[in-house]
């Protein structure tokens, strides 16, 4: 049962836990985070390079493969031409940029990040970020029906303690009545063994 | 053989009208009847498409070349093992195919349809039998596989030679079939909608038809992916291709509902969202079809590329406005009939995987239209490939695998803070010992210590509750396989679940190792000379040809040695300061330790009809690492020019093919206990087990 001073019960189980599992969490990333990300990856050679290079770029005579996948003779040629660019000390920008100069942007393999082509990588973000979000929105709103169900049967049944509750709130005693059934779990074990 | 073939079609389309008008009519007037002929008239039709294939795949066994089609796909040089299947070769015997398989699918899971489906029944037999309509229109009306040729030609043109490959008895009828299965799922929960039976009476059906068609997509893009690795000199197996890309789609969408279908049938939730799953799975499946067929994109497989394109899209665009108009009608009597309690909870997760999924899907779409809507948009052309999913696609993706191990391991309804500390300790500590040791041990590159970091802790949190389970069981007597074989039986759904979760495991190691520990050398050698890359060598001894009448082909006979890189530190020196990684030796001479492991030989066939080249790489493969050898070109002057890659883990690719249809059939084995076991435990404190 659940006590008419909700915020006692409130105060000293639910939160502590949840920050605890929060923080872990937090933690968790963080050590991993910086688990990778201190080392130093080994500068790659230039033959690396090259072959990163062919990967991006298309073939501009076979569909849809790029000079690295492709067996023509001009993806031959192509690939020799990345390599002789890159051993002359250009970029990988410079040399994109030298094929994007001769074929046009659809020789690259992947849109270049900038102008119109961002809208090509800006959308994928958005789309995870609603996705996500909307998620989470169903979830919460299933939340609150399931709330709003239980509050309901327990009115029906004659169980004063949510009438209670509700003086309690229109009184200032606690500010949320929705608040009250967070911490109603803790003790629950799982069935994840079955 | 040609007017049999073309008869049957007229007589199945003929018969699939009378399907949906009789199943319709003879359940609005009650004239049961008038049902029962109609659903018959369903298994005709799959009868007809039996014989209107069997006159088809008659005509190619015969050289029959009277058939436009059969003197397009076939002729008399070509392996006589391929005839048998050359007659889904090229377009439209591939949509012949695609009907077989619908009409023989819909007939077995109409005639096995559970009895309380009753109801819904005639709806399904005719949405089912509207869409063969559709196929049967196509097929007699636009691209007959059955025209006849005015001047029968002496020998036919021939398969297209990048088919001819143990592949293609695999890939694409398992694709095909995989995708048009889909339709089996959404035909059930229309009828049901349509007839107005809210209950979850077609759970079990669409779970069973939908997993089925999943499991056969799914194993179709991975005999794919092989089929790509070993033949086609892509150098890959997965080129985020628009044609790859569509059938993915489907497939993700579709894996989204086999997750959330099990908890709308454990706890009566999300009934309204796996009915949209299914709809968008079956919408995009008709995308698919559309794109194959004549979309407006660059493929590499253009095998069935056709100008069948207008007719599919406006076929697609019927199927989304029905299955939506359908869905928003009826939405409202979709409602739970339970509502979530937590967020850390199983259908929690499960909804966001969903989303995820979904996210990936929709991503991937966006990545295939933008070429079109660049080109409309500002008439500048854009090419977007595996570059750009790689990186936009990766991040979600590592993110599923991270849910896959938190999902599961959460409890339905709500977790307790004790209970996430008692289940998710060690899995985490063996994720973060995994990657402080892999970084320990000097291996390079975040992004895939990190993957391999997640990848432990998935399969670690499977492997605490299967060592949980299994110890208990053995306690009390069972020895350990049999009490692992115990508890996995004793919940079909979830344990074939944890196997194909770690087949999906296995193939992220695979495709980890290749993206980015992946080493290449292009080089033309001379017969005698060699090429060293890592602790290879691979000598090339000779060369082969052969001329037969359809192609001309030649190979190369190459050592492969694994050597001591001491014994060539000056060489590796030198090429070192050039950039390379490796380098090409005139003096293949042994060196001390040079040890002779293997010999490859890569092979390379020009087909002059085609103008077409088919490579067959050289491949070496072991469970660490394939060594892997593309025959670009075989040149005038002796060399040849190959491309040598080092793909770390590719093994693992493979093997994830197994495991994945293991626990498919594990998770589909009928099984009655938990059928009869929804979760309504009660939370804690809650006065009401069920409101």
């Amino acid at each position: 049962m659940v006590s008419r001073f909700t915020f006692v019960n409130y105060g000293s189980r639910a939160l502590p836990n949840r920050a605890k599992l929060v923080s872990l969490g937090a933690l968790f990333f963080a050590l991993i985070f910086t688990a990778t990300g201190c080392i130093r990856e080994e500068d790659i050679t230039l033959d690396q390079r090259a072959y990163q290079l062919a990967s991006e770029i298309m073939c501009p005579v076979c569909d849809g493969q790029t000079i690295d996948q492709s067996n023509a003779q001009i993806a031959t040629d192509m690939r020799l031409k990345v390599r002789e660019l890159v051993d002359s000390g250009n970029t990988n920008a410079e040399v994109r940029e030298y094929f994007v100069l001769r074929y046009g942007q659809e020789i690259l393999a992947a849109p270049e990040r900038t102008g119109f082509n961002l809208i090509a990588y800006i959308v994928p973000i958005f789309i995870v970020i609603i996705s996500v979000g909307v998620a989470l929105l169903a979830i919460r709103n299933m939340r609150r029906a399931a709330r709003r169900n239980e509050l309901e049967t327990k009115l029906a049944s004659g169980d004063l303690s949510v009438y209670l509750d509700k003086i309690d709130q229109d009184l200032g005693f606690t500010s949320d009545l929705t608040t009250e059934k967070k911490d109603q779990s803790s003790g629950q074990s799982d069935e994840a063994s079955t | 053989m040609a007017d049999l073939g073309a008869m049957a079609l007229l007589l199945g389309m003929a018969l699939s009208i009378y399907a949906a008008v009789g199943a319709i009519v003879g359940e609005k007037i009650g004239m049961a009847e008038l049902a029962v002929s109609a659903r018959r008239a369903l298994y005709m039709t799959a009868l007809t498409v039996l014989a209107a294939s069997g006159a088809l795949v008659n005509a190619f066994v015969n050289n029959d070349f009277s058939i436009k089609y059969v003197a397009d796909h076939s002729n008399t040089l070509m392996d006589r093992a391929f005839v048998w299947v050359a007659f889904y070769a090229g377009n439209e015997g591939s949509l012949l195919y695609i009907l077989l398989v619908l009409s023989i699918i819909s007939a077995i899971s109409i005639r096995f349809a559970p009895r309380r489906l009753a109801r819904s029944l005639p709806w399904t037999i005719a949405i089912l039998s509207v869409i063969q309509l559709f196929y049967f229109g196509v097929l007699i009306f636009v691209a007959s596989p059955f025209e006849l040729l005015d001047i029968v030609p002496l020998d036919g043109r021939g398969i297209n030679p990048l088919l001819t490959h143990p592949g293609m008895f695999s890939h694409p009828p398992l694709l095909m079939g995989g995708l048009i299965g889909i339709t089996i799922p959404f035909a059930f929960v229309s009828g049901a909608l349509i007839a107005g039976t809210y209950g979850d009476d077609w759970i079990d059906v669409a779970r069973v038809s939908g997993i089925i068609a999943w499991g056969v997509l799914g194993a179709g893009l991975l005999l794919g992916a092989w089929w790509a690795y070993t033949i086609l000199g892509w150098g890959g197996y997965w080129s985020w291709d628009p044609i790859e890309n569509v059938a993915l789609m489907p497939w993700l969408v579709m894996t989204a509902f086999i997750h959330s279908i099990m908890v709308q049938k454990r706890r009566g939730m999300f009934r309204m969202w796996n009915v949209a799953l299914l709809n968008i799975a079956f919408v995009l499946a008709q995308l698919g079809m559309f794109i194959n067929r004549g979309g407006p994109v660059v493929s590499v497989h253009s095998f069935a590329a056709s100008t069948l394109g207008i007719i599919f899209l406006i076929f697609m665009l019927s199927s989304l406005v029905f299955a939506f108009a359908l869905f928003l009608w009826r939405m409202p009597k979709l409602k739970s009939d339970r509502a979530m309690d937590s967020f850390m909870s199983r259908e929690a997760s499960c909804l966001i995987n969903n989303f995820l999924f979904l996210a990936v899907m929709a991503v991937t779409l966006w990545g295939v239209l933008f070429p079109v809507f660049s080109d409309m948009a500002r008439d500048i052309s854009v090419s977007v490939s595996a570059p750009y999913f790689n990186r936009v696609n990766g991040p979600v993706l590592l993110i599923i695998v991270i849910l896959m191990g938190v999902g599961p391991l959460l409890p339905w309804r709500k977790a307790s803070a004790r209970s996430l500390k008692q289940w998710f300790v060690w899995p985490t500590v063996v994720g973060v010992v995994t990657i402080v040791a892999l970084v320990a041990i000097g291996v390079q590159r975040p992004v895939a210590i990190f993957s391999f970091g997640v990848i432990a802790f998935v399969a670690s949190a499977i492997g605490e509750e299967w060592w949980r389970g299994t110890a208990a069981r053995h306690r009390s007597g069972d020895n350990w396989f049999t009490a692992w074989w115990r508890l996995v039986n004793g919940n079909r759904p979830r344990h074939g679940g944890y196997i194909v979760h770690i087949s999906i495991l296995i193939l992220g190691l695979g495709i980890i190792g290749t993206n980015f520990y992946q080493q290449r050398m292009d080089e033309a050698l001379y017969v005698g000379e060699s090429l060293v890359l890592d602790n290879y060598r691979i000598e090339y001894i000779d060369r082969g040809s052969s001329e037969r009448p359809d192609r001309i082909a030649q190979w190369a006979e190459m050592s492969v040695y694994r050597i001591d890189p001491a014994d060539y530190a000056q060489e590796f020196e030198t090429a070192r300061a050039r950039g390379s990684s490796g380098f090409k030796l005139e003096d293949s001479s042994a060196r001390p330790n040079d040890e002779l492991i293997d010999q490859i030989e890569p092979w390379h066939g020009f087909y002059v009809d085609f103008n077409m080249a088919s490579v067959r790489s050289g491949i070496r493969s072991t469970i660490v690492e394939d060594l892997y050898v593309i025959p670009r070109d075989f040149l005038t002057d002796g060399r040849v020019s190959i491309a040598v890659s080092i793909n770390p883990l590719a093994w693992w690719l493979w093997t994830s093919g197994p495991f994945f249809l293991i626990g498919t059939m594990i998770a589909l084995w009928p099984q009655a206990s938990v059928e009869r076991r929804p979760v309504r435990k009660k939370v804690p404190d809650e006065s009401e087990g069920d409101g």
